[in-house]
């Protein structure tokens, strides 16, 4: 079974029962004019608005992105994941679904962001693309191997966003500096150093994963 | 099997040791000569004093503050914030503006002033004994 599959099949139950997209599309709907009406009329800071558009970002991918294994758990259908599939194949077929749905949240949150609010200007577009993509990439493998973790335990919904904090703060931090670098517009070769750490730790979450998903599986 | 773990731990090794070099890079270097500054075009953070004979200038509508600072050669460069001027600019020893020099004056993400402390310890009496 190629990771193909899995992500073939995840993506045909997921069009059946629209459960991640509709959490995700109402957290972002609800965030956003949530925002909108606090600020009002005021211009708020460059700085303030990246910021923002993380803490959107980051609750939004909370909201959906942990239905990867939960819904296998909440179905019961993970025995049978066992059977037909090694966990490697699971995890890059669950990993593929996680990163387009990530892809696809961002592009939502980022359009209609960029529509809503006139402060949220791009000046290096480069480095805004190439910051969005990697970061996008971290989000999707973090979030999808602290969704297996947590789909044994108890309370899945609390326990999603106070597990992934810690793991996503290096994430957010330099997400958020980058995205107020290329707002202000600094040059590319300033920021290379902070892409490079994105880069770098979007390789640790990779292998860390890889690696430790068959303990997580195997349980 | 084994392999794969050996593998994965070597690449977590040298990627968190680029990662943590990485960081140390990218912190902003302080730097007190305004030559200097002129010249590299970096972002630094700049240590100096504010110039006392040219004086500070507050556009109301721009927001915009300027003023003068100079490093203990006697440099001196324009400095330009987008903000509101710091609470106890005129009593700093000496300010610390981090941001970059760019078309002839440096523009300033934000300033911090060094103070007199209020709280520096009494000369103790000797009493002579």
């Amino acid at each position: 079974m190629k990771p193909y599959a899995l992500f073939k099949k995840d993506y045909h139950s997921e069009l059946r029962t629209r459960y991640a997209i509709n959490s995700l599309v109402m957290f972002i709907i609800v965030a956003l004019s949530v925002i909108l009406f606090s600020i009002g009329n005021e211009k708020i800071p460059q700085n303030l608005t990246a910021g923002l558009l993380w803490v959107v970002i980051f609750f939004s991918a909370m909201s959906g992105l942990s239905r990867a294994f939960v819904s296998e758990e909440e179905r019961g259908t993970s025995l049978i994941l066992h059977l037909i599939a090694a966990p490697t194949t699971i995890f890059s077929g669950k990993l593929l679904f996680n990163l387009i749905l990530v892809f696809l949240m961002n592009i939502i949150i980022t359009i209609l962001y960029s529509v809503l609010f006139e402060e949220f200007i791009i000046r290096n577009f480069l480095l805004f693309f190439l910051t969005f993509i990697l970061s996008n990439i971290g989000l999707a493998i973090a979030s999808t191997i602290i969704a297996a973790i947590i789909s044994k335990a108890g309370a899945k919904g609390t326990l999603y966003p106070v597990l992934s904090f810690p793991i996503l703060l290096p994430l957010i931090l330099i997400s958020v500096m980058l995205t107020s670098y290329s707002m202000v517009g600094t040059s590319f070769a300033d920021a290379v150093i902070e892409l490079a750490v994105l880069a770098c730790y979007d390789v640790i979450m990779l292998t860390i994963s890889y690696m430790l998903f068959d303990f997580i599986w195997k349980d | 099997m084994k392999n794969k773990y050996l593998f994965g731990g070597i690449i977590i090794v040298v990627f968190i040791g680029l990662m943590g070099y990485l960081v140390t890079q990218s912190s902003i270097k302080y730097e007190n000569n305004i030559n200097k500054i002129k010249t590299e075009n970096k972002t630094v953070k700049a240590t100096g004093q504010w110039v006392r004979e040219k004086d500070y200038n507050y556009d109301l509508k721009s927001r915009m503050f300027t003023f003068y600072m100079k490093d203990e050669q006697g440099n001196q460069m324009k400095v330009v914030y987008n903000g509101a001027i710091p609470n106890n600019f005129k009593s700093a020893q000496s300010l610390v503006v981090s941001g970059k020099y760019q078309n002839g004056y440096f523009k300033a993400n934000s300033i911090l002033t060094k103070c007199p402390s209020k709280y520096e310890g009494q000369k103790i009496q000797s009493s002579g004994i």
